[in-house]
């Protein structure tokens, strides 16, 4: 632009048009500076998200498995639960190949994938929400009900999830995903109540919310317009991570044999595949396909959460 | 009257103890009346001032009532003092430019603390557009965010936002201290315009610049180390003040015209004595040049001329004699 403006010559009425057509954008430039209100906040966060690889690359990977976990039960010719020739390789008939009992293993890793998906959702939701409440109250309110609600906290970290699931397994002989997801939610709330008891302690203090007080807001009011937008991206993102980590602790689960009796999940067809030998029988088909798409569901999350970070916190914006 | 204090008396819980900030403080203020309240720092202003709106936990009535318009304040009750923030007793902060939620457009700020009081923001726009417009601000301002106006702007913004339910009496804290000299005087002008208005009924103007309030407020009221010390007409304060403190505090002011090249300005020797801890009798006695016997017990805060209260031996000695 600049160089356009140096090279136009000043004289007849045709170049000086040309001039003032080169001038035009460097204007509008100048007006979009002198009124920085025209970037309002939500757009700003579009701009820089946009603009963020690890974000895109990370939702674009995401996106690839949701629609493999929607449309994939759709388009797979066979059901997780028909009986075929036992470890039958991948062919055009059976895309990942068949396992002991001769179960399809496409139709089992996209009906699998929709109940990771399901499990982590879940697991997240409960854990944001109980969380999220506990840990608001604790900060706002402070005094003994933050005490006694510390020391709950405090106790459910010290409770060993994998053994309280033993002890209930016992009980429970059937389970399904969704005590699963509910399972993973009523044991890692505390991380989250910690973290947003501690922001709301220091956000409790600032003076707008001080202000807000002293213009007879309500508690609950001040929490929900005052409080909770200033973390507002911390909350997303802690969802998100729960999200992930809801799904690969589910995984976990499945493995060790504790996950859901009735269906089937990434985890269990892994778990299935230790029980069977796969490894020794060279049966590579079997838990190498659920392996990579819950690597791949749970990295391509993280990687959006890194991006997301950056969009979020101006110290982390690149440019 | 629109406010009247009665031997108010407010105390810091502490582990060594209650301190005292505000101690048997009574003091009305008329509709139509800016009253300052200066005072040094740590003499309790700010306590008396937020007392009357909001106790904080660790604060607490030790005595004494207010009264708002003939109704008694509940002033130990945070919630069902609640109504009353806003409506009737608003507060200016001293951090009038860190008050908005960052998060929020003035807009929906404006429309969160209505729906609160249970007026909507419907019914109120136009006159906060109006009153925006007084301050010289564009009605624009609503759609953008506090980070987005500067100190001053948002200064106003929150002065407009707390009387806009048209509060009988308005706690200005410090309003004025972290501005610029001919910033201050524009503050206090529009102060004075709200007051002639009617946006607000009255107003409490706490600071500790009395050539402000010399120029806003209708009467002024010295604090000392938690009690009171004069309270008069501000004329009467700025021109003939009785009490040794307020002379002391005025003497120490520089006057416009004088130069100080070999005049030194004189200040007060001494520190003002512990809250927690305060000595008996007059807690000027230490630092105050005509301090004698009597000045071992509590003066009474007395008035010795009309509309002009003074808590001191020789002021009343004297002014008896004459």
């Amino acid at each position: 632009m600049s160089d356009s403006l140096i090279d136009a010559p000043a004289g007849s009425g045709a170049e000086q048009s040309a001039v003032a057509a080169s001038l035009t954008p460097i204007g509008a430039g100048a007006a979009g500076l002198a009124s920085p209100h025209v970037v309002r906040r939500g757009g700003e966060f579009v701009h820089y998200a946009v603009r963020n690889p690890k974000l895109l690359f990370g939702l674009a990977l995401e996106a690839l498995f949701v629609l493999g976990a929607i449309i994939g039960p759709i388009i797979s010719p066979h059901n997780a639960t028909d009986l075929f020739r036992s470890y039958l390789h991948p062919s055009a008939q059976h895309w990942l190949g068949t396992n002991n009992i001769g179960n399809d293993l496409f139709a089992q890793l996209v009906y699998g994938l929709r109940d990771s998906y399901l499990v982590g959702a879940l697991g997240a939701l409960c854990a944001s929400a109980i969380g999220m409440a506990l840990g608001f109250i604790a900060g706002y309110r402070g005094g003994w009900l933050d005490e006694v609600l510390q020391m709950v906290t405090n106790i459910m970290v010290m409770i060993p999830s994998l053994v309280l699931l033993i002890v209930i397994g016992a009980y429970l002989t059937t389970r399904g995903v969704l005590f699963e997801g509910v399972f993973i939610g009523l044991t890692t709330w505390p991380w989250v109540a910690r973290a947003v008891r501690a922001q709301t302690f220091t956000l409790r203090s600032r003076d707008f919310v001080d202000l807000a007080r002293l213009s007879g807001k309500r508690p609950a009011a001040i929490v929900v317009r005052d409080i909770a937008p200033n973390m507002a991206s911390y909350l997303f993102l802690v969802v998100v991570l729960l999200f992930g980590s809801s799904m690969l602790l589910a995984a976990s689960y499945d493995f060790l044999g504790l996950g859901p009796t009735n269906g089937i999940s990434l985890g269990t067809m892994m778990n299935q595949a230790m029980l069977w030998s796969a490894l020794q029988l060279h049966t590579w088909w079997w838990f190498v396909a659920p392996g990579v798409v819950l690597t791949g569901m749970v990295v391509a999350l993280l990687i959006a959460n890194v991006g997301l970070d950056e969009v979020f916190n101006p110290k982390l914006r690149s440019q | 009257m629109t406010v009247r204090v009665e031997n108010l008396k407010i105390a810091y819980r502490t582990l060594a103890g209650d301190v005292c900030p505000v101690d048997d403080v009574s003091f009305s203020v008329g509709d139509g009346e800016i009253m300052g309240l200066a005072g040094e720092s740590g003499c309790g202003k700010s306590t008396l001032g937020t007392s009357l709106i909001r106790l904080e936990t660790r604060m607490a009535v030790l005595g004494g009532k207010v009264e708002l318009d003939g109704v008694e304040l509940p002033i130990d009750d945070d919630r069902a003092m609640r109504r009353y923030r806003m409506k009737e007793i608003s507060l200016v902060p001293q951090y009038a430019m860190s008050a908005l939620n960052p998060t929020r457009k003035i807009r929906r700020l404006a429309a969160d603390l209505l729906r609160c009081h249970g007026v909507g923001y419907g019914e109120i726009a136009d006159e906060l557009r109006r009153r925006l417009d007084l301050v010289g601000l564009d009605a624009g301002v609503l759609d953008r965010y506090p980070f987005e106006l500067s100190g001053g702007m948002r200064q106003r913004v929150t002065l407009v936002l707390s009387t806009l339910l048209n509060p009988s009496l308005l706690i200005a804290d410090e309003v004025t201290s972290a501005l610029d000299v001919s910033t201050q005087r524009a503050v206090g002008e529009l102060m004075m315009e709200f007051r002639d208005r009617r946006f607000v009924k009255s107003m409490i103007a706490i600071t500790h610049d009395l050539s402000i309030l010399a120029q806003i407020a209708d009467s002024i009221l010295v604090m000392y180390a938690g009690r009171l010390a004069e309270k008069a007409g501000s004329d009467t304060i700025v021109n003939s003040p009785l009490h040794p403190y307020t002379q002391l505090l005025l003497a120490s002011l520089p006057a416009v015209g004088v130069r100080h090249d070999d005049t030194t300005l004189v200040g007060i020797p001494g520190r003002p004595p512990p809250l927690s801890n305060p000595p008996a009798g007059c807690r000027f006695a230490d630092r105050c040049p005509f301090a004698y016997a009597r000045c071992k017990e509590q003066p009474p805060f007395t008035e010795v001329r009309p509309g002009h209260q003074v808590a001191c031996w020789k002021v009343a000695e004297e002014v008896q004699a004459a």
